[in-house]
Formats: structure tokens, C-alpha cells, sequence
């Protein structure tokens, strides 16, 4: 019995200590402006995703309806219905946010795992498993990532999991890069001496006091590692070479353009999928940027300053410097 | 410069370039029983002895009669003469043809939207940094907030929906005889001019403000240091200031976003290549894909991560020359 | 034995207007400095002297600054409202300054003898070669090993030491009257202080150059200086000759000040510290500004500023109860 609570107590601790930061972070985010603009949209995807059959109006798949094809948008079809098949847009843009969500974090949380592991082990053995490790990443740096994906799908299939498994395979090494950068300044740190002083093991030290280091680092590269995905993700089905099943913004683009939209001039059909796009990227992105700012407050734009120039009136500064005239108050003295 | 910094990194971009090699040879191969499976045109009406003299066929003609070693040397011999293997096409023809036939057209379009990417970038971003926290500055960081999330794709369809269908000025797909015509009069370089300037302006809108955005954070971040602050309080010229300290500094990230942009040059561009149809090696590669042909999409593969090596190293070497920081040269 | 005035500062008064308040940098203060002689500006981090210091060349831009002066006068120029290109000229031929982290303050992708040259091509209107024997010439001035090599060398290839003696050569280059130097060897071990400390000096008082010399260092002021003023928060609380400074300090600060610089031969055990910290820049005491951390204040010092008294011998005191005084008229 007491090995069972001894147990649930150490995982417990364990989890918290892997949400704690995260919560701190979403806390820090939320005050900052630009992250909770970035939150309240992926919170908005999330919901669209999830809650997809409940909001969406239509089954996306329908396309029983011919006599409806081409539609502009309407209070029955807010985004219209496609010129080829005649299903909602509107639907198809919610069930979007599935595929883009799914594969977007998915990878992203593959990559922040992948990435960091290689990173930290990297950074803090040196020696030959940086050297190992470095190398490799150069190497798959130097292949055209496109490219690689597109043959990869091609050998191995296109379903959601192989698709996940090939980004995350090609995409830690951005992030295992920066990561590394890092963990060279931390290794020097005075704690992580004590500890390694104190006979830690490097396991330990690489995971109880180098991982919390670079967590703020590694949040924020995964946020804009999630945006830059999404978008490889869309480039990707737009070829046509995504998941043949799914509904996603990429293929809606694809078909969009072969469908004749741009020739009949039916712009939602275009906007809708490319917002969805700029949506679900730029809300990953204003995360990354807040977090990014938060860590190196330098790189804010100043704007304030000079605006605020011009709304401190003179009368104040004035009256600042009249303060300090009548403060000085040079006299003469004996020096008793 | 330090030489055994060149020769450090010349080697180790010969030794990255081995390991690509052997990548894209083994890549193919990889996931079947028999490696040469994927090379086998399909079985259509043939019985199953004519099938079985046709694989054999195959199997000559691509040199999988061998073992994989000799493979391999086979391959890489090859690669000493430039022969990246045989297409699947009807005709046969060599891959290194195809991608010599293609590849001034993808260099059309990547290289001046490089050029023009970068010039007015970088003008437009030291400018912004000059009014750092002015309206021009905060314009500039509020387009490239929506710049950098809009693919270069979806900014394709839009300039070709309005400036392609709308206001005609481009035409919106490119004409299928341009490169048939093409004879370097000035006419048919005008009818290209044209058809690829849809192309060209979509992926220049957020080449140019990525390079503006970099040069106006690199401007701001260099004209806080202390050097700066030493080179005013010497007395020197505004403008000396400015090209001699300021800038020398500013360019060098500039310096390897160029490299990085080098990198992506031949490969980058596939979407938008296919969005209008032109000619060049990413619609080579999307065709390859289709059909299955995989000589010559591990050719093309191989060209493009050879071009990526040729392009870090000589970046690598620029930078060296432009910081002297970076070569480990004579410490005292 | 009054020498000429070389600099005049009179109620110089620098700001910062920020979202959360005007900050208070520089609160109308006063300097003079005369030909050849080495004035030390002497207080803690934060309390306003390196600004003092930027303004005086008007190297502080406007935003974020701004700086007001009843009277700035170099060599009997006024500076105050010359026109900034007359100012360049000025600048590195008339006077000159020597920053702190000579890493940092000078030009990483230059050569230190390019960075030299740029001097003479500039004020003295010389050709790149005549430029850089000059530059040679002054390399060895200031004991630099081979300076016809090191010229071609780059900051970060330089210790510490031998770069901080490039930036006293950029100081000395063109001959100014006055050279400001903000904390000239903060950056540098004890060891190498000395040195560089040394070249300064000599430089100084061969060419006979007036010196403002900043610093939080009391061991380095009282080897260099003839006068010191000792600023707190802005304001100045006392001046004196530097014997007089150090055998009969009247502000409280001061005394402080000099406690703290631990001696050989000091049989005490602990160290002794001024208790708090600095006043921040936003929020001021009322009062005299030092009140809170000193140990003779009284309920009064809390209430008036105490007025900025000054002897026929050019001795200043800002303080209503100084340490050897029997005390000073209260309102």
C-alpha cells in the first residue's frame, strides 16, 4: 500500500513538475498583449476542431446537393459552396482546423521532444555526441526539405501518422540547434557546477536542472515550430500530396484554383482557407513573439518613447526643472 | 584569411556531400524486398514470363544485376561524369539532361526574386531603422507580422485573382509556348519578363519584407552598442558612421540569410512553379513524383542538396572573410 | 595658483521622461575643470556621473534625453548651442572620451589601427599613410609592443589591457584639451589597472591635458587626482582637494565612502558598508537625498534640501550636519 502511494506521489510530482512551467507560461502569455491575441485564436481553432460536427452547418463530405454547386456566400452558406462539388465552405473550413491542428502540434510537441533531447545531449556531453550530433543535423539541413517530404510520401505512404512522422523526422534540427546554443551558456552556470559537484548524475542534472533552463526557449521554438509545420502542412496537400481523406486548407486551396474560382471570380473560396491559414499561423506565431520578447526584452518595439514625447506636456518638464533650480541653492560659506 | 580554416571547411563540405550521396542511393532502395521493385513499370497485360524478362530487363538497364556494393561504385562513377542516372521517360533520357533543360527557368524566377528581395529589403529596412519608432518603422514590423503567415502560395492566388483575372495586367497562367518559342530575341525575353512576373512578386512580397525586417533589427541592435557610441563621441561623420561602423556590422546576419536563401534557391520554389505552371525543376520534380520516376527525382535531390553544400560553403567563406572574429586565426 | 578654466559646467540638469515618471538623472550640478589639472568624479553605480559625462560632450540624443545647462564652455567656447557639426569637430580633437569595456567600445570587424587612422583622416586631415604612422607613433606612446604589427590586429585579438591602452591612444591622438574618461579601468584586473592607470597619467601630465576622470573607485582617485567631487543621486555633496578629501571628509557619503575601502593593516574584522542601497531614479527622498542611509541624519535632513555651500578655497558641502563643522544655518 505504501509503495503504491509512494509511487502515485512521485508521478504525481513528476507531472506537475512538467505542467507547472506550462502553466506559468500560459499565465506570462496571457498578460503579455500580443500572446493572448495568439491564444484567444488557438483557443478559437481548438474549439472550431474539437467542436467541429456541432458548429459546422453541413457535413463538409456532402456533395448530394449538385444544383447547389457554386454558391456565393448566403445566409444559408456563409462561405457559398464550391463550384466543382457544391459543399459548404463554410463547413470545410471548420473541419479544417482538424487536420491543421492535429498535424501542426502533434509535430510540434514531436519535434519540442526530439529536438531538445538531441539538443541538451549535445550541449551539455560535448565530445563526441556533439560532434555526432551536429553533423547529422548539418547533413539533414543540406537536403531540400520539400523535396525530401514529397519522396519520403512517396515511398512510404501518405496517411496522417507517416505525414507526422516525416516532419517530425526532418524538423527537430532547427530546434536542436538552438537549443544546443544554450545549454553551452548554462553548462557554466554556478548551479549546474554545485550539482555536478554535488555528484549528480549527468542524466539527472541533463533533465532536473538543464531542461527547466532552456524550457522558456524550447516553449517558444515549439510555438513557431507548430506555425512553420502547419504551413508545410498546407504547401504540402496543396500539391495534392497530403492525406487523400482529409479536409484541409491546403486542398481546398488546390482545388479552389483548378476549380476555376480565380476564373469565375469566387474570392471566398480562395480567402477562406487562406485565412484559416493566416489564422492558425499567426496565432502560433504571437505566441512564439511574446515568448520571444519576454526573453529578450530588447528586441520590443519602442514606439512608446516617442509618442510618449509628445504627450508629456512641456509644462511638466518644466516644472521638473524649475524643482531642481530652486534646489541648488549655491551659497557662500565660512566653513566653521 | 586562416588556410586551414578554408581547408577545414571545404573537407567538411565534401565529407557532408558523401554522406548526401549515399543517402540518395540508398534512399530508393529502402522499404522493399527487392530494391529494384520500384523501378519495374507496371505489369499491365503481360503475362507473367514476359513480365519476368522485362524486370530482368529492368534490372540490367538500371544496373541492379549487381551487387549493391558494385551498385554503389557504379553510382558514384557516374557522379564523376555527371550522370545522376536515366529517366523513366519515354525516350529515355539522362537526367542530367532534363535538369540542365529546366534549370535556367527555376534560376529565372529564384534568382531575380533574390535580387530584388534583398535590394529593396535592405533599403527598406535601414530606412525603417533610421525612423526607428516612427510610423514607417511600425509599418514595416505590422507587415511582416501578416507577411510571414501568409504562405507564398496563398499570396500567389490572390495577386493572380486580382492582378491576373481583375485588372489583367499579368497573365495568370503561363503560356505553354514560351518555352518552346524562347530564341533570346527581345521579344520572347519580354513575353517571359511577363509571364513571370506573377510568380516572381509572389514570393518577392514576403522575400522583401523578411530581408527588411532582419536588417531594420539588425541596424537597431548594432547602432545600440557601445562602438557606436565611441565612433560618435571620436567626432566622425554621420555617414562615416553609418558605412563604416554601422553597417559593416549590420550585414553580417544579412550575410547568412543570403546563404540560407542560396541554399533554398533551386528547390524553394516548387509550389509556386506549379501554381503557374512554369517550366522549371520544381514542376520537373512534381512530374517525377507523379509518375513514379525515381531516378530522376533522386537526381534532382542530389542536385539540389549539392547546390545547398556549394551554397553554405561559400557563405561560410564570406562570412570568415567579412568577421574576422570568426577565423581562429593568430591569438596572442 | 589659478590655472585657466579649460571646462565650465553650471547647473547641468538631465531627465528622462518614461512612462512611469520623469527620471531624475543629473539634478543641476556643477564643475570646473582647469588646464592639466585631474578632476575625479567620484560616486556609486546608477548615481549619474557617466551621464554627466555624455552630456557634457552632447552625446545624449533627445529622445530619450533631456539636458538642460545654464553654462557649458570648453576652452572658453560655449558649446551649448553650436550646431551638431560643429560639435563632430570637435569631438575627438578638442575632447576626447575613453569608455569603460574597450571590448565593447570598439569595433569588432575594424583593425585598431584603421580605428585610429579614422582620427587623423578626420580632424587632422591626413592621408591614409601619413594617418597611420601617426597611428604607430601613438601606439608606442602608450606602450603598446610592435605597433606597426598590432595595428593590424583586431580588438578581440588584444588582452584586455593592451585595448584599453588603444582607447587611451584614441583619446591622446589629435591632442585635446580635455579628456573625459568614464571608468577607465572598472573593466580590467587589479594588476593590469595599475598599469593602464599609469599610461593615463603620464599621458596626462606630459601633454599637460585637463582630466575628468569618473569613477566608483576611491583607491584609483586618490593616486590621480588634484580635485575630487563626490556625487550622490544626482547631485553633488561635496568637493575638495584630494588631501583634503581624504584626511578630513565632511559629508557623512563620503566618510562612508572612504570606510569602505578595505586598507592593509586594517585590524577591523567585517566589512563596512553603507546599509540600503541607492535612491531609484523614480522614487527620491524628500529631503537630502543620502537621509535614509545615513547615521547623523536627523528628522530635519528628511524635510529641506540641504543647500550646496561653497569656501573662498573652492571647498563645496551639501549638508546640514557635516562631520567637522559645528553645523550649518537651518531655515
Amino acid at each position: 500500500m505504501k509503495a503504491v502511494v509512494r509511487t502515485l506521489g512521485t508521478a504525481g510530482s513528476a507531472i506537475l513538475r512538467f505542467l507547472a512551467p506550462i502553466g506559468r507560461f500560459l499565465r506570462s502569455v496571457w498578460r503579455h498583449p500580443k500572446g493572448r491575441v495568439g491564444l484567444l485564436i488557438v483557443a478559437l481553432l481548438v474549439v472550431c476542431a474539437v467542436f467541429a460536427p456541432w458548429i459546422a452547418p453541413y457535413d463538409p463530405y456532402d456533395v448530394t446537393e449538385r444544383a447547389a454547386k457554386g454558391l456565393a456566400p448566403s445566409l444559408e452558406h456563409l462561405l457559398g459552396t464550391t463550384i466543382t462539388t457544391g459543399q459548404d465552405i463554410f463547413s470545410m473550413l471548420i473541419y479544417g482546423t482538424r487536420v491543421s491542428l492535429l498535424i501542426g502540434i502533434t509535430t510540434g510537441v514531436a519535434i519540442a521532444f526530439i529536438g531538445a533531447f538531441f539538443g541538451i545531449l549535445a550541449g551539455y556531453s560535448g565530445g563526441v555526441a556533439d560532434t555526432v550530433i551536429m553533423r547529422v543535423v548539418d547533413i539533414l539541413l543540406v537536403i531540400p526539405t520539400l523535396p525530401l517530404i514529397i519522396v519520403l510520401t512517396n515511398l512510404f505512404g501518405r496517411s496522417y501518422l507517416m505525414i507526422i512522422a516525416i516532419f517530425a523526422a526532418f524538423g527537430w534540427t532547427g530546434l536542436a540547434r538552438v537549443i544546443r546554443s544554450l545549454v553551452l551558456v548554462l553548462k557554466n552556470a554556478n548551479y549546474v557546477k554545485a550539482a555536478e559537484l554535488a555528484g549528480a548524475s549527468r542524466a539527472r542534472i541533463m533533465f532536473r536542472h538543464i531542461l527547466p533552463g532552456v524550457s522558456h526557449l524550447l516553449i517558444m521554438s515549439t510555438a513557431l515550430s507548430c506555425a512553420g509545420i502547419m504551413v508545410a502542412e498546407a504547401g504540402l496537400s496543396f500539391l495534392g500530396l497530403g492525406d487523400p481523406t482529409a479536409i484541409s486548407w491546403g486542398k481546398m486551396l488546390a482545388e479552389a484554383q483548378s476549380g476555376g474560382a480565380l476564373l469565375f471570380g469566387h474570392w471566398w473560396w480562395i480567402f477562406a482557407p487562406g485565412i484559416g491559414i493566416f489564422l492558425a499561423v499567426f496565432g502560433f506565431m504571437r505566441i512564439g513573439l511574446a515568448l520571444e520578447e519576454m526573453l529578450n526584452p530588447r528586441m520590443k518595439q519602442s514606439n512608446g518613447l516617442f509618442k510618449l514625447f509628445r504627450h508629456l506636456d512641456n509644462a511638466r518638464l518644466e516644472e521638473v526643472f524649475s524643482q531642481m533650480d530652486a534646489e541648488r541653492g549655491n551659497r557662500p560659506w565660512n566653513g566653521n | 584569411m586562416n588556410r586551414i580554416y578554408v581547408l577545414k571547411r571545404v573537407l567538411y563540405a565534401i565529407f557532408v556531400f558523401a554522406v548526401v550521396i549515399t543517402l540518395d542511393f540508398f534512399i530508393p532502395r529502402l522499404g522493399v524486398d527487392d530494391p529494384a521493385a520500384r523501378y519495374y513499370p507496371p505489369q499491365g497485360n503481360m503475362t507473367e514470363i514476359e513480365y519476368e524478362i522485362v524486370k530482368q530487363a529492368t534490372r540490367e538497364q538500371y544496373g541492379f544485376d549487381v551487387p549493391v556494393f558494385q551498385q554503389y561504385l557504379n553510382y558514384l562513377e557516374g557522379l564523376t561524369r555527371f550522370d545522376l542516372g536515366t529517366s523513366f521517360r519515354s525516350g529515355s533520357p539522362r537526367v542530367s539532361d532534363l535538369i540542365s533543360e529546366r534549370l535556367p527557368w527555376t534560376l529565372a524566377l529564384s534568382v531575380t526574386n533574390l535580387v530584388i528581395s534583398l535590394f529593396f529589403g535592405i533599403l527598406i529596412g535601414a530606412f525603417a531603422a533610421w525612423k526607428r519608432g516612427r510610423w514607417q518603422d511600425t509599418l514595416l514590423l505590422n507587415a511582416s507580422t501578416f507577411t510571414t503567415a501568409l504562405p507564398a502560395f496563398f499570396i500567389a492566388l490572390i495577386l493572380t485573382f486580382y492582378l491576373g483575372f481583375e485588372f489583367e495586367l499579368f497573365p495568370a497562367y503561363t503560356n505553354p509556348n514560351m518555352v518552346a518559342e524562347f530564341d533570346w530575341s527581345w521579344d520572347a525575353i519580354k513575353v517571359v519578363m511577363n509571364n513571370a512576373a506573377l510568380p516572381i512578386l509572389s514570393m518577392a512580397v514576403g522575400g522583401i519584407v523578411a530581408y527588411g525586417q532582419s536588417t531594420r533589427n539588425s541596424v537597431i541592435a548594432v547602432t545600440n552598442e557601445d562602438f557606436i557610441l565611441t565612433a560618435k563621441a571620436k567626432g566622425l561623420t554621420p555617414r562615416t558612421v553609418l558605412y563604416k561602423h554601422i553597417l559593416r556590422n549590420a550585414m553580417l546576419p544579412i550575410v547568412t540569410s543570403l546563404g540560407m536563401s542560396i541554399s533554398g534557391l533551386i528547390g524553394g520554389a516548387v509550389i509556386i512553379e506549379q501554381i503557374f505552371n512554369w517550366n522549371g525543376m520544381g514542376t520537373l520534380f512534381l512530374e517525377a513524383n507523379s509518375t513514379n520516376d525515381y531516378p530522376l527525382m533522386m537526381g534532382i535531390m542530389l542536385f539540389m542538396s549539392a547546390v545547398a553544400i556549394a551554397a553554405n560553403l561559400v557563405t561560410e567563406l564570406v562570412y570568415g572573410l567579412l568577421d574576422p572574429r570568426v577565423t581562429v586565426g593568430d591569438r596572442r | 595658483m589659478e590655472r585657466e578654466l579649460m571646462l565650465r559646467v553650471k547647473n547641468l540638469k538631465v531627465v528622462f521622461p518614461t512612462p512611469a515618471g520623469v527620471l531624475r538623472a543629473v539634478e543641476g550640478i556643477d564643475l570646473d575643470i582647469h588646464k592639466g589639472e585631474c578632476v575625479a568624479l567620484v560616486g556609486e553605480s546608477g548615481c549619474g556621473k557617466s551621464v554627466s559625462a555624455l552630456a557634457v560632450m552632447r552625446l545624449l540624443s533627445t529622445p530619450p534625453a533631456v539636458v538642460r545647462v545654464d553654462e557649458l564652455t570648453l576652452d572658453g567656447e560655449d558649446l551649448r548651442d553650436l550646431s551638431e557639426a560643429k560639435m563632430q569637430d570637435i569631438r575627438g580633437k578638442r575632447m576626447a572620451m575613453i569608455f569603460q569595456d574597450a571590448m565593447t567600445a570598439l569595433n569588432p570587424v575594424m583593425t585598431i589601427g584603421r580605428q585610429l587612422d579614422e582620427l587623423y583622416i578626420r580632424h587632422e586631415h591626413m592621408n591614409a599613410h601619413d594617418a597611420r604612422k601617426a597611428s604607430i607613433r601613438a601606439l608606442e606612446l602608450v606602450g603598446v609592443p610592435e605597433p606597426a604589427s598590432r595595428a593590424n590586429s583586431y580588438p578581440h585579438q588584444l588582452s584586455g589591457g593592451m585595448r584599453q591602452r588603444v582607447m587611451i591612444a584614441m583619446a591622446f591622438a589629435c591632442m585635446p584639451k580635455l579628456i573625459i574618461a568614464d571608468e577607465p579601468t572598472t573593466a580590467l584586473d587589479v594588476t593590469i589597472q595599475a598599469q593602464v592607470l599609469d599610461v593615463l597619467n603620464e599621458m596626462q601630465k606630459k601633454h599637460d591635458v585637463a582630466q575628468l576622470l569618473i569613477t566608483h573607485d576611491l583607491s584609483v582617485v586618490a593616486n590621480t587626482a588634484d580635485v575630487v567631487y563626490v556625487m550622490y543621486s544626482g547631485r553633488i555633496v561635496e568637493r575638495a582637494t584630494v588631501h583634503d578629501l581624504f584626511n578630513a571628509p565632511q559629508h557623512p557619503y563620503t566618510k562612508g565612502l572612504l570606510a569602505s575601502v578595505p586598507k592593509l593593516g586594517d585590524e577591523k574584522r567585517k566589512f563596512t558598508q553603507i546599509p540600503e542601497t541607492v535612491p531609484h531614479p523614480l522614487h527620491k527622498p524628500r529631503g537630502c537625498y543620502f537621509h535614509p542611509r545615513c547615521p547623523r541624519a536627523t528628522a530635519f535632513c528628511g524635510k529641506d534640501v540641504p543647500p550646496l555651500l561653497e569656501t573662498p578655497d573652492g571647498r563645496q558641502l551639501r549638508c546640514w550636519y557635516p562631520l567637522l563643522a559645528k553645523g550649518v544655518d537651518r531655515p
